[in-house]
């Protein structure tokens, strides 16, 4: 109890304060209601994002802002950080992964847009993030990397050499970035699970569980994607899930695509372990897509409640790192959402429908 | 406060709403709320133009102007005489050009910015050679580099036309014959070949001994970047210059807009029947002849105008009438306005507590922050904290008070002869830092003891002001009940002077004599068993009132009960709320406390009996702790003491902001 209380008095308050800094939901309608993008971002102008719409006025390019918004989500991970102790600290860590994850994943693929499709890539490079996150990898030397084997090699003393080495054959195979992308998602939430299971009694419930909701959406999000839209055999779907969802275990998919089961995917899966689902279904779905946007609210509405649970309950555990996390993260997705439905002039309603 | 109802004809209602719009006075109150059974004969009015429509627009026009740092409700001032109807499509259109215009500049923004991006790619490419002489591995890199010369006749037109492709050009080598390096992207291959070929276009092996190019290449890398950001900066001060170009236009639409809103907010509290509009508003009584005249001059008397008192109004309908109130305080004591409105707003008719909150607020803070060197920092914080907060247009109440809070600092620091710890000066009332280094012997005021007694003292004083306001309060209000049988009322303070009396008799008897038991008996006691009748006397008035069952054993068991808990309120709690006083003792010890043990660091530190440059330094750092930490928490405990020890007293916070629809931005409902 003592130790809790040490470890995350300082950070609960810190944490509670910066929550209440997060934009009022009024903010995001007015940048929805707003006619254009530059009026749109005009609203970051007084608020914690102002070096996003700074960005963006100087540059006018929308890409150029997402960038400082990204940068903005990777600040977050080095500044808390400083807060807490090891334990923690390296779980931290480990869920900013993701994002040196995504960062490299966009330079594979633009890698491999260049070296395998012979595209021109010259003014993408310039939104890759070049900072230090967990890891010292140079991009451009991934990016410029004249074979396969080379970006390999450039990135000995990461352990993104290893799990990349192992999709080099499915990639050459498939003629596709598709597989190494599975892989280094895989490594990320492999990472993560085992980060949270090194932490102690309700810090790991807690994480555990906010972890483990995250797969389930996940592995939906992929199982549907994959049979529906993308045609993939259904082996191959399965063996591309994550283990270690907190209600759908892999044996569940495997029940669930069975050819027995009249019930489309979605409702299968969904219905034995959501009873929330029933009534979420119930609403008009259009289509695979719309069953799809269904589960990811439902799902990220339970992790909402996850986020209010840790936020009202015993304060001295991991939840409220998460909960920040969590909040800071949706806010910053939903800027970047409105942002580019403001680009490609989508209606009012059609933006509120998807965030 | 005035309740007005009004009634006018259709064809003043434009007139009557601009009347009432330059008069900023009317807190509105829907007429259906007030009519009754008759409310179902009364239409809501439905404004011509939704004000949502037009706030929409509105802001639409704030965000243009926010991209010049223009803020219209700072820059523009309201004019009624100026307001005529609003055309919302040609106000869109208008703002649809500055937006179209907006966007394609943009556009142009955005195209610079990837022939940036192209050229921060080849930068980091040729960053990734060792040396461009050397290197003509054209397969190690999606650049080429090539050397060669086209004929002198042909070389401004060869520039310029390479010059549209992401491409560097640069003149390297010293001999008599012209050799340029050209870095261009392979993928560019075709049109750069057609180029070459075009304007003869010759290779020339570099000579191995030029050096220094890929320098030059990132520099002039490094200039064609910062060229394009110029011209991004350009595009920026467009902008800015398409927006203020209309700044006027835009500001006098954005003025005419707001005004419209209000007047649909306005009319949106009309009510309407077949032949007349009403409508219904409580304004400030000194404003009541101001209003009645001029909505009669406006409408040239065609108007029927009620006035009522609160009251009135709460005899005739028998139950509490929802005033809204107006804090209304002098504006020096506006800072603590703030803290009043931030707790709640008082009960109509009830005392303003802004300045007693004021009296008592500075006095805690004094006395737990005496000292008037670190009373001069905070007062010369707060004026330089105001300055600024007047230069960016925002409320100066916080700094006021941090300047109030540096004063009263400064006057407890002469009374108590404190200066940064030091006493320069002699005390006028007691010295602080003696009393608690044991140093002082005689005077009013020896030890510790004796400063948590003054404490105590001033919470008795506070808690016994904070009775008599409620007293007054409840006699104002007629509120006969609670002004003999509540806690706060006559028979709770009558228990706690006893109480106090009693505690003071007890300790000047060397803690072993209690007063007289027939004192106790009539100053306790029998208010004591005077409160059981609260219980009974509340329930014979209430079957009175509205008829009901009579007297069960379980109500006589209720009533027991209630009085048992309220009893054990009025002593537990007067005495906590008594005791909680000691805490402006507590703080003003730790911060002499705090002083003392920084002066002996710097005594640990000081060299022969001299302070050295680090006793300086401890001094310098423990002022600057002391006064922060020491600041904030005194003026914590001020508001807290005030909160829930004063307040608590005699505080009824179930009033209603008097909010009217007015001009001013500060007054928006």
């Amino acid at each position: 109890m003592a130790s809790a209380l040490r470890r995350y008095a300082f950070i609960n308050a810190k944490l509670r304060a910066r929550i209440s800094t997060l934009l009022p939901q009024e903010n995001i309608d007015q940048m929805i209601r707003a006619k254009t993008l530059p009026e749109s971002i005009q609203f970051l102008k007084d608020s914690p994002y102002a070096a996003a719409e700074s960005v963006y006025s100087q540059t006018g390019d929308l890409k150029m802002a997402e960038l400082e918004l990204f940068k903005e989500e990777i600040g977050l991970f080095s500044e808390i950080g400083k807060y807490v102790d090891t334990e923690v600290k390296s779980f931290v860590s480990a869920l900013s992964l993701r994002y040196e994850i995504e960062n490299l994943k966009h330079a594979l693929r633009l890698w491999f847009d260049q070296r395998i499709r012979g595209r021109n890539i010259a003014s993408l490079t310039g939104y890759l993030y070049r900072k230090q996150i967990l890891y010292p990898i140079d991009v451009d030397s991934i990016v410029n990397a004249e074979s396969f084997e080379a970006l390999l090699e450039r990135l000995s003393g990461t352990p993104f050499a290893a799990v990349l080495s192992s999709c080099g054959s499915k990639l050459r195979e498939t003629m596709s970035i598709f597989p190494c992308e599975m892989a280094l998602d895989h490594y990320f939430y492999r990472t993560l699970l085992e980060a949270a299971s090194t932490l102690k009694g309700r810090d790991r419930n807690i994480a555990m569980r906010m972890i483990g909701a995250e797969i389930d959406m996940q592995n939906i999000t992929w199982i549907v994607r994959f049979l529906t839209f993308y045609n993939m055999p259904v082996d191959e779907a399965l063996s591309y899930l994550i283990s270690g969802g907190f209600s759908l275990g892999i044996s569940d998919f495997k029940a669930a695509v069975q050819p027995e089961e009249n019930q489309d995917i979605v409702s299968t899966l969904m219905g034995k372990k959501y009873p929330e689902w029933q009534a979420f279904s119930s609403q008009k779905s259009g289509g695979p897509f719309g069953r799809l946007l269904l589960v990811e609210r439902l799902l990220s509405q339970m992790i909402d409640e996850e986020v209010s649970h840790a936020m009202s309950g015993y304060p001295f555990t991991i939840g409220i790192v998460l909960a920040y996390f969590i909040l800071k993260q949706n806010e910053i997705q939903k800027l970047i959402t409105v942002l580019n439905a403001k680009y490609y002039e989508l209606p009012e309603e059609r933006i509120k429908s998807v965030i | 406060m005035k309740q007005l109802v009004a009634v006018i004809l259709e064809r003043d209602v434009s007139q009557v709403t601009k009347e009432l719009l330059r008069l900023s006075a009317l807190d509105f109150i829907s007429i259906k709320e007030i009519a009754g059974p008759l409310g179902n004969k009364i239409d809501q009015v439905v404004p011509k133009v939704s004000e949502a429509r037009i706030g929409e627009i509105r802001k639409r026009i704030e965000s243009f102007l926010a991209i010049t740092g223009v803020y219209p409700e700072r820059e523009k001032r309201l004019n009624v005489d100026e307001l005529h109807a609003v055309d919302i499509d040609e106000a869109e259109k208008t703002l649809d050009r500055l937006a179209s215009r907006v966007q394609s500049l943009k556009e142009e923004q955005k195209n610079i910015q990837q022939e940036i991006l192209k050229l921060e790619d080849i930068s980091r490419q040729v960053a990734l050679f060792e040396d461009l002489s050397t290197t003509k591995t054209k397969s190690t890199s999606f650049l080429n580099i090539q050397t060669g010369s086209v004929p002198e006749r042909n070389r401004e037109a060869f520039s310029k036309e390479l010059a549209t492709l992401p491409s560097v050009e640069l003149a390297v080598g010293n001999g008599e014959q012209k050799i340029s390096l050209i870095i261009t992207m392979k993928r560019d291959d075709a049109r750069v070949n057609a180029i070459l070929e075009k304007h003869g276009w010759t290779d020339v092996r570099l000579p191995k001994e030029v050096s220094g190019t890929k320098e030059e290449v990132l520099s002039d890398l490094d200039r064609r970047i910062a060229d394009f950001k110029t011209r991004q900066d350009a595009i920026t001060a467009d902008i800015k210059r398409a927006v203020d170009e209309k700044k006027t236009e835009l500001l006098d639409l954005w003025a005419n807009l707001r005004m419209n809103e209000l007047s649909s907010r306005i009319q949106s509290y009309f009510g309407k029947t077949a032949r007349t509009y009403l409508f219904s508003g409580w304004v400030p009584a000194d404003m009541k002849n101001t209003i009645d005249e001029a909505l009669k001059r406006i409408t040239e008397g065609r108007c029927y105008l009620e006035w009522n008192d609160p009251d009135d109004l709460t005899r005739e309908v028998s139950t509490p009438v929802q005033v809204p109130v107006k804090l209304e305080s002098p504006k020096l004591l506006s800072p603590f306005k703030m803290i009043v409105e931030n707790y709640a707003i008082p009960e109509y008719g009830t005392i303003n507590p802004i300045p007693f909150v004021a009296v008592a607020y500075l006095l805690m803070f004094g006395l737990m922050f005496g000292d008037a060197g670190h009373g001069l920092v905070i007062l010369i914080i707060g004026l330089i904290g105001t300055a600024l907060q007047k230069k960016k247009g925002k409320s100066t109440d916080l700094m006021n008070l941090i300047s109030y809070c540096g004063v009263s600092a400064i006057v407890f620091g002469i009374l108590f002869g404190s200066y940064f710890g030091l006493a320069l000066f002699p005390a006028v009332w007691f010295h602080y830092h003696g009393v608690i280094a044991g140093e002082v012997q005689a005077g009013p005021v020896k030890n510790i003891y004796s400063i948590l007694a003054i404490t105590i003292y001033f919470g008795i004083a506070v808690i016994s002001l904070g009775l008599i306001l409620n007293w007054i309060n409840r006699i104002s209000k007629r509120d006969w009940f609670n002004l003999f049988l509540d806690k706060g009322g006559i028979l709770g303070g009558l228990i706690y002077g006893a109480g106090v009396y009693t505690g003071f008799y007890f300790v000047a008897h060397d803690y072993k004599q209690l007063p007289d038991s027939s004192i106790l008996l009539w100053t306790i006691g029998l208010p004591m068993l005077l409160l059981f009748a609260k219980g009974p006397i509340k329930h014979s008035m209430e079957n009175k009132e509205h008829g009901g069952k009579p007297l069960s054993a379980l109500d006589i068991m209720n009533f027991f009960m209630e009085w048992i808990v309220e009893v054990l309120e009025i002593f537990s709690g007067y005495l906590a709320n008594t005791l909680s006083f000691m805490r402006v003792a507590g703080l003003g010890i730790a911060h002499v406390s705090l002083m003392m043990a920084f002066f002996q660091i710097a005594a640990m530190l000081s060299k022969n009996g001299h302070y050295t440059i680090g006793s300086f330094l401890v001094l310098l750092a423990g002022n600057a702790l002391v006064i922060a930490l020491e600041g904030l928490s005194a003026g914590i405990q001020s508001l807290r003491l005030n909160y829930y020890e004063f307040f608590s007293k005699y505080f009824n916070g179930t009033g209603r902001a008097y909010a009217p629809i007015s001009l001013s931005h500060r007054d928006e409902k």
